[in-house]
Parts: structure tokens; sequence; C-alpha cells
């Protein structure tokens, strides 16, 4: 199944509703599963994927590469996903703009850091080498974040902006963690959405938030907020639609509120004007 | 400026220790105060992450020893035995290793060799799949070459030996296990980990069967494997095991000592 039109709508597809997802196929644009979760050799999981990719296109989504790293950029962790992209050949493949880990150890979180000079040379550097091994483009994610550092020279979405220009790769934009920093970091997120190349975006996300003491933070375990559909209705306005996916990685709900999502999406993606065109 | 290995390694001290959180303030913009709570932020998902991660390799230990116990043991596994990949399903490899000689786990004697067997089952759940040969290929190898003949059993296909009834422990806290929940605590017990075909098997062995496999697995030959075997059980009976692993399209392939 490929992904054509730049309305399509998916879900993240999670374990636990595989069954039911099999079973009722619901018309989905696209479906998004974690890249690592699918680096096995064979098994179980990579017959679910193969059967899921027989029903709707398929987006890897990877969050371990750690792009961002001062570590040398781990070879076999990149063989691994080009493996499982020669497998699937999936509509779409992204990698968000962090690190996670250092020094040989490894968070497997998705860590922030500052945007210079400096780091914009490496992650060019690094999204070459991840597109020239893959033999295709990638999306880079804009971060959610709970710190911003001193040294930074620009604002991430600028950073992207840059990244996407020198390393041709197109950008996921994920509305709730722009959102998410906005509230973090008091800025104003609309000003952020104009500083991005919207013919270099090729997917945007949407998720749920938990508001805590110190800030929000990007749980992934609720409803898309009020606020973020109204910011994702502006980002359709002022881009066009653009593949668009329902996030939803702890505390998972019933399929169906995952499809009620989605259609929510689908409508408003849906009533969005031509825009800046992409090639989504 | 901090280049970008200071930056992240002041980053990743303050999400090891709470304590240790000043150099990565240093770095960071507005209130100190606030950026050292945001931090803690990121150290709470590191060790839920973690700790999902391990109960999700180790599912029986975590019954067996509990939620709560489970969290503070991913803590301290975590702090010993850092992640080294950005896959997390990699993480865990040295657990069985951990609780054998951490001091809160020591009471639980049987948990190194039950977190062998949830590790081996862990892997084999994602090993290649295998094309089993067929049983006639087998039966064609003439008697004079049966001796050099090596068994290449499918990917996964490892052997767990345990004084501990670790099989019998491992069959009882699988989901909707339905029969007794009574364990001999004086039986040793090993188990056969394979995956045949999307599903991971846990079947018994005896103690002559699971020299036998181990021998396979370490590259004997036929003959030598069936002497390691009958030297440890006199009476294993290794025809019946062979016809086990044939039936279970565990045989992968067939090569010779001598080629």
């Amino acid at each position: 199944m490929t992904m054509s039109p730049a309305t399509a709508v998916g879900i993240g597809l999670r374990q636990p509703h595989y069954r039911e997802a099999f079973e009722r196929r619901p018309a989905l644009g696209f479906v998004e599963v974690h890249s690592e979760n699918f680096f096995h050799e064979g098994g179980a999981s990579l017959h679910a994927l193969e059967r899921a990719r027989e029903a709707w296109a398929v987006s890897l989504h990877g969050v371990g590469l750690s792009l961002a790293s001062a570590d040398a950029l781990a070879q076999g962790h990149l063989a691994r996903l080009k493996r499982l992209v020669d497998r699937i050949e999936p509509a779409l493949v992204s990698e968000h703009l962090c690190w996670g880990g250092v020094g040989g150890t490894h968070f497997n979180d998705l860590l922030p850091f500052p945007y210079h000079r400096e780091s914009l040379a490496l992650l060019v550097e690094r999204v070459d080498r991840v597109q020239e091994t893959l033999g295709r483009r990638i999306l880079v994610e804009n971060l959610s974040a709970y710190v911003e550092f001193r040294d930074s020279e620009m604002t991430e979405t600028a950073f992207l902006a840059e990244l996407a220009r020198r390393s041709g790769c197109g950008l996921l934009l994920d509305v709730n963690n722009l959102y998410v920093n906005a509230a973090n970091f008091g800025f104003d997120a609309e000003a952020r959405l104009a500083e991005l190349p919207g013919d270099a975006i090729g997917e945007i996300h949407l998720a749920g938030h938990h508001v805590g003491e110190d800030g929000l933070v990007d749980t992934h375990d609720a409803r898309v907020a009020p606020a973020v559909w109204a910011l994702y209705a502006s980002a359709c306005r002022r881009f066009g639609p653009r593949p668009t996916l329902i996030e939803w990685d702890a505390q998972l709900p019933a399929l169906d509120v995952l499809l009620d999502e989605a259609a929510r999406a689908a409508a408003i993606v849906g009533g969005a004007p031509a825009g800046e065109g992409g090639d989504a | 400026m901090p280049d970008l290995l200071a930056v992240q390694a002041a980053f990743a001290a303050a999400l090891r220790d709470r304590d240790a959180v000043a150099d990565a303030t240093a770095c960071l913009a507005g209130d100190p105060a606030l950026a050292a709570r945001r931090l803690a932020i990121y150290r709470a998902n590191v060790a839920a992450t973690s700790a999902r991660a391990l109960g999700a390799a180790y599912p029986v230990a975590r019954q067996i020893v509990g939620d709560e116990f489970f969290d503070a043991l991913a803590r301290a596994y975590l702090a010993a035995h850092p992640s080294t990949s950005g896959d997390l399903h990699e993480f865990g490899a040295a657990f069985a290793d951990f609780v054998a000689v951490f001091p809160h786990t020591r009471a639980l004697p049987y948990l190194p060799d039950l977190a062998r067997l949830e590790w081996a089952v862990h892997r084999a759940y994602g090993a290649a799949d295998a094309t089993p040969v067929e049983p006639a290929a087998l039966a064609a190898v003439p008697p004079g070459r049966q001796a050099a003949l090596r068994l290449h059993l499918a990917d996964g296909t490892t052997v767990v030996e345990s004084v501990h009834p670790v099989r019998r422990l491992w069959e009882i806290h699988q989901p909707g296990f339905d029969g007794e929940f009574g364990v001999d605590w004086t039986v040793a017990q090993s188990a056969l980990v394979a995956r045949e075909g999307l599903r991971v098997t846990v079947t018994a062995l005896s103690a002559g069967e699971a020299a036998f496999v181990r021998a396979v697995l370490a590259g004997a030959g036929f003959g030598d494997a069936a002497a390691s075997a009958l030297g440890v059980q006199p009476d294993a009976d290794l025809g019946g095991l062979i016809g086990r692993i044939l039936s279970a399209g565990l045989l992968a392939g067939l090569s010779h000592e001598d080629s």
C-alpha cells in the first residue's frame, strides 16, 4: 500500500491493538510504528508489520538513532534500520532532532541539545549519511523539550529549516511538541511555524500532553488538547494539508478512541487549502 | 562555548545522579532551580522507560517480585548496567548476573536461572525465521557418516539448565495458565527454549538431553554430542529428542565435521 493524498490521516499502531486492527481494517491513510520495535531478525513482530503493510501504507518512526549525539553515529543501528526499510518499503521514514546517549551509554530518551553552527554542521553531515545509506529522504521531527541551552544561537525551527535546506531532508512537524515548548519556554508558536519551510514538511504529528507543576510534559497518553487542535488547524491553513498522525504510546485507550481522534484530524486537514504545496 | 560532548556529558551526569546537576544547569537557559526540576522530568522518563523495557523482557520475574520491588530493582540495574543501544530490546542482557549478586535478591536463589530462561525467550522471540530441514534429509545420512554429522538448530534455540524448577515457575506465570500452581522446589529442571514458527516454546529437557543440545549448539558433531549426553545420563532417549527437534521444525541445516 502506498500513501498518496496529503490529506492522509493515520494512527500509531501499537501491539495491543494489532488483533482488532487486523480484523476491522479501519480505513486509515497510513499507520506508523517505532522502527526499533522491528529490528528483530524475524518472528512475530515483523510478521505483524508485514500484515499491516498489506492493509495500509506504513511509516517508520525512529526513536533511537541519536542523530545529535557527540558519539559517532551508531553504524549497527543504522544498518538495522536499513534492513527494515528495505524489507518494509515504507511510505515515510522519520527520526527525531535529538540525542539519546553519549560516551557509549544510552538513555533511550529524546534529549535536546544547543542549536548552533557546530551542531547544525554535525546534523547536516549525519542526515546526509542516513539518507545516503537508506537511499531515500528522511523526515526529521522537532522535539518536545523541558530545558533550553544558553549556547543556542537560533531557534529549533530555524535550525530545522536550515537542516532541511542543507541536507535535503524533509521535516516532521509535531504540533503538540511545538505547543508544549511554547508553553514551557514562553514563545509564540505561530511565529515559530512561520520559520518553517512549508514545502519541506512531509508529515504532522498530533498527541496528548500532561500539564505538570513545572511545565507541560509530552506524555502521548491522552487526547489532543483543544489548543493543539487550534494550532494544527493554523498549520494546515499555513502549509496546506499534510499526512497527519495521531500518536498515543502510554495508557493506550480503545482503538476507537484513536480512530475518533483521526476522524477529527481528517475533518481539519480535509478542509485545508492547497497551501504551499509539498511533496508528501 | 563548551563543545557538544561537554554539554552532553554534563546532561548525562545529571540524568544519572540527581545530586550532579550543577554542570548541566550551568549550560541551561533560565532559572537554574527550575532547570534542575525540569531535568528531573527526563530522569524520571529514563527510569520509567528502562523499567518498562526490563519488565517486558522479564515478565515472570516482575510478577514474582512484584511491581514496586521490580521498579526499584530496575533502577539499581540501570545504574549498574546502563543501556548501550538505541534499541531497548537489547537492554537487560546482564540481568541474570545482576540479580545473582544483588543483596536484596539473594533470598531468591532461583531468580538468576529464571532470568536466564526469560532472556532466552526474549531473544528467541525476534530470532531469524528458520526453514526446517526435511526429516528425510536426516534419514538419508549413511550410518558411517552419522557420528561426524553436525546439526544446525534454528536461530533462537537455547538450553537453560538449572538446579531449580525454573521451567515450572515460568509455566505457572504465563498469561492464561489455569492449571495447578504447585511447585516441587526439590526438582532441578532444564529447558529447551526455541521458536516454533512465530511462537516461542519452553519445553522440558532431561539432563542428558540438555547436554546433547548444549554440545550441538557449541558445534559438536553428533557422535561427540551423544557421548556427552550419555556420559551425563546413560539412558538418555536421544532418538526421541531428535524426533522432537524435527517435528518442532528446529533442525535448520546439516553439515559434516570434515566438510
